[in-house]
């Protein structure tokens, strides 16, 4: 079924056309060319995003072969999404884990449990995405993907059962290395006590993801990619990547699904059929702000008097980017709206914009790495 | 003098390598198990301030492999069209095994001792290129979906250890920003990214880098206290310098057996972060005698498992591969 349902989305995406017209203010939609300028603005104001290529035999032909879609890797996530959830119930509860208390046994799963004992346990079973009910289970016991999933199941899916690695660290034999920086949760050996501190605060693990952003044609509007590793850097499992989406999104919006620009890669991805919706209203929001900030720029002495027909302004938002130097993009970052006279936000955001509004579904992925705007 | 300890690498594999591993062992090696090339990069050491607690919370020492990690420098190396002057690319030696039994009695030992020979050969010749080198052995369980793999990064072992001086600072308070932010400038204009440098800031004289190589020529003349010897630093723990150093302070013995104390410089700074350098300075000092030069000293460097063991680690990519756990999981 699932199988089937992508060949119709690959054909879906084949038949619709590239969107041309640019209107990312009125439906939230951008064309292939806003992607890029926005893509090409985010990887410039924060360099851990990057163009990639991709897999050459997938590449897209309406995106210049060398800007496919925008990487970042490593974004760290501290604590799961599931434990950010709160009900009616959890009002007087702590809300949040303390991160000591995360990181003094790697096992948030148990402190959670522990410190809310009086808690519901169907609410959050031990940091697993809660049960969720149109969820059929399903009773071959292989899906460590389903809804209602079982504490011990959860925790070998976590951990590689220690008898499938084969045993044999007996050949490899190495001498105590007293230059080797003990791992965060043994005593090194020659620290002072006061340095100990310090280095259990910063040699903390932490869950990382690769994220990605590619240009869904269908939707019109980018689309994120999550590519999930745990605290030993192992990749996560599909339940567990759940765990780091907010409880509204998780099997809903979130899905794992083939990524386009790799011919095997699977990745958990956010379904954009709401995106644009969603960034029109953000963008309305924002839009009505810049332009107010704008027009107060334009009665001090520094105005533009120059006025354009609407159409001269798209193509502006358009182009703006290829147009002008690094050093025009610098005062455009400090001066968003300055000299050039654009009315409201520049396309160029777009990317910045979503970000946030993704930050909203995986609240606990440090994706939006943008908060000086 | 507290010993200098080094945080040591920590790999991180991408599942596209295991997608690649799979087609190439299908496609290309079938039933071969020669030992290939392969490639990985780390990057500067990044920490990040978590919200919640304010803590600083650094991302580990990793080194990571890729969908583009089989490919050789002529086909392109990275699929990133925006080179990074902040990351180096590593070699190192791959093999996979056909069957559990073999790669489970692989000679490890054997194939680690070649690698350390190879760095301590490119040591000998004077040069830098192969200080980091790595070794990953694999066995690949395509039915089920599951890697086994275990990586070694060979770094010498100094006897008598090299030992700090002092303690490990702030990079900024020691060196100043302006000097910090004029060496961001050169390295990052330099590509390839150097993965070691010299930074001299004689009064008077600009500041420069240059590699390791020039040593003796660039440092001619130039103070103790205004050599600097650089590296690009993985690590963000702050009292610990990232494994590229060791195998580094290993070269610099071995050329400049004199110089007793060096000035280092971990540079862990791809850009600066809310208007501070995040790179460490300290002076290690190396006491008394080192034993003759021309020997190669022992190595370490095999990775530890999950349970902190040395043993080899295993990814299990089958809920994101197995087309009939995906599908269970669809909706």
């Amino acid at each position: 079924m699932h199988a089937i349902q992508q060949q119709y989305w690959a054909v879906r995406d084949y038949l619709s056309p590239v969107l041309k017209e640019s209107k990312f203010k009125e439906h939230g939609r951008i064309t292939p060319e806003e992607f890029v300028a926005a893509g090409d603005f985010l990887t410039y104001k924060f360099p851990v995003w990057t163009w990639e290529k991709g897999d050459a035999s997938k590449a897209r032909e309406y995106l210049p072969n060398d800007k496919q879609y925008l990487l970042t890797r490593g974004v760290p996530c501290l604590r799961r999404a599931t434990s950010l959830a709160y009900t009616d119930e959890d009002e007087d509860a702590e809300r949040l884990l303390s991160f000591g208390d995360l990181s003094s046994t790697g096992n948030e799963a148990d402190e959670w449990v522990e410190t809310h004992a009086g808690r519901p346990s169907n609410h959050d079973s031990a940091g697993n995405v809660g049960v969720i009910d149109d969820i059929p289970d399903v009773d071959d016991g292989v899906s460590g993907a389903m809804g209602g999933l079982s504490i011990s199941k959860g925790g070998e899916d976590a951990i590689p059962d220690i008898d499938d690695i084969p045993d044999i660290d007996d050949d490899v034999v190495e001498e105590e290395d007293e230059a080797t920086a003990a791992p965060s949760k043994s005593q090194p050996k020659v620290i002072t006590a006061d340095e100990v501190e310090v280095a259990k605060g910063n040699l903390l693990q932490v869950r990382t993801y690769d994220v990605m952003i590619t240009y869904d044609k269908y939707y019109q509007t980018p689309r994120i990619w999550l590519i999930g590793y745990d605290e030993n850097r192992t990749p996560l499992t599909p339940s567990q990547i759940f765990q780091d989406v907010s409880a509204d999104h998780a099997f809903k919006t979130v899905t794992i699904e083939a990524f386009p620009h790799s011919a095997t890669l699977q990745a958990a991805s956010v379904h954009p059929c709401k995106h644009a919706s969603v960034m029109k209203k953000v963008i309305e929001r924002m839009n009505a702000g810049v332009i107010e900030e704008q027009q107060a720029q334009r009665k001090g002495p520094n105005s533009n008097s120059g006025t354009s027909t609407p159409k001269d302004k798209q193509k502006k938002w358009l182009f703006s980017r290829r147009t002008s130097g690094g050093k025009d993009d610098k005062s455009a970052v400090a001066t968003p709206t300055g000299e050039e006279d654009v009315e409201g936000m520049r396309v160029d955001f777009y990317l910045v914009v979503f970000l946030k509004f993704i930050a909203s579904i995986v609240p606990t992925i440090e994706v939006d790495s943008t908060a000086s705007f | 003098m507290p010993i200098v300890q080094f945080t040591p690498f920590s790999s991180l594999v991408e599942p596209t390598f295991w997608h690649s591993l799979t087609n190439l062992k299908i496609d290309v090696l079938k039933l071969e198990d020669h030992a290939l090339p392969v490639n990985a990069t780390y990057s500067t050491g990044k920490s990040i301030v978590d919200r919640e607690s304010g803590q600083e919370i650094g991302l580990g020492c990793t080194i990571s492999l890729g969908a583009d990690s089989f490919k050789s420098e002529q086909e392109g190396l990275s699929t990133s069209t925006t080179a990074d002057s902040h990351s180096v690319t590593i070699h190192g030696l791959f093999k996979n095994y056909n069957t559990l039994e073999e790669f489970k009695a692989a000679d490890k030992t054997a194939l680690f001792n070649q690698l350390s020979q190879e760095i301590w050969e490119s040591i000998s010749s004077g040069s830098t290129t192969k200080l980091s080198k790595f070794l990953l052995i694999t066995f690949a369980d395509l039915k089920k979906y599951k890697y086994y793999y275990w990586f070694a990064f060979p770094a010498f072992v100094a006897k008598p250890p090299w030992e700090i001086v002092g303690d490990w600072e702030s990079a900024e308070d020691v060196l100043g920003s302006d000097l910090l932010s004029r060496i961001h400038t050169l390295t990052s204009a330099s590509t390839p990214p150097l993965p070691f440098f010299l930074v001299q800031n004689e009064p008077g004289k600009k500041v420069s880098i240059a590699p390791v190589e020039e040593y003796s020529k660039f440092f001619e003349g130039v103070p103790d206290e205004h050599r600097t010897i650089a590296f690009l630093d993985p690590s963000s723990s702050p009292s610990n310098p990232g494994w590229p150093l060791r195998n580094l302070l290993t070269y610099l013995h071995h050329h400049h057996p004199s110089t007793s104390k060096h000035r280092i410089l971990c540079w862990r700074d791809s850009e600066r972060q809310n208007g501070r350098w995040k790179s460490r300075f300290g002076v290690v000092s190396s006491s008394g005698a080192k034993e003759d030069g021309g020997v190669r000293p022992t190595s370490v460097g095999w990775e530890k498992n999950v349970q902190g063991k040395l043993g080899p680690r295993m990814a299990d990519l089958g809920p994101m591969m197995d087309p009939k756990r995906l599908a269970d999981q669809a909706i």
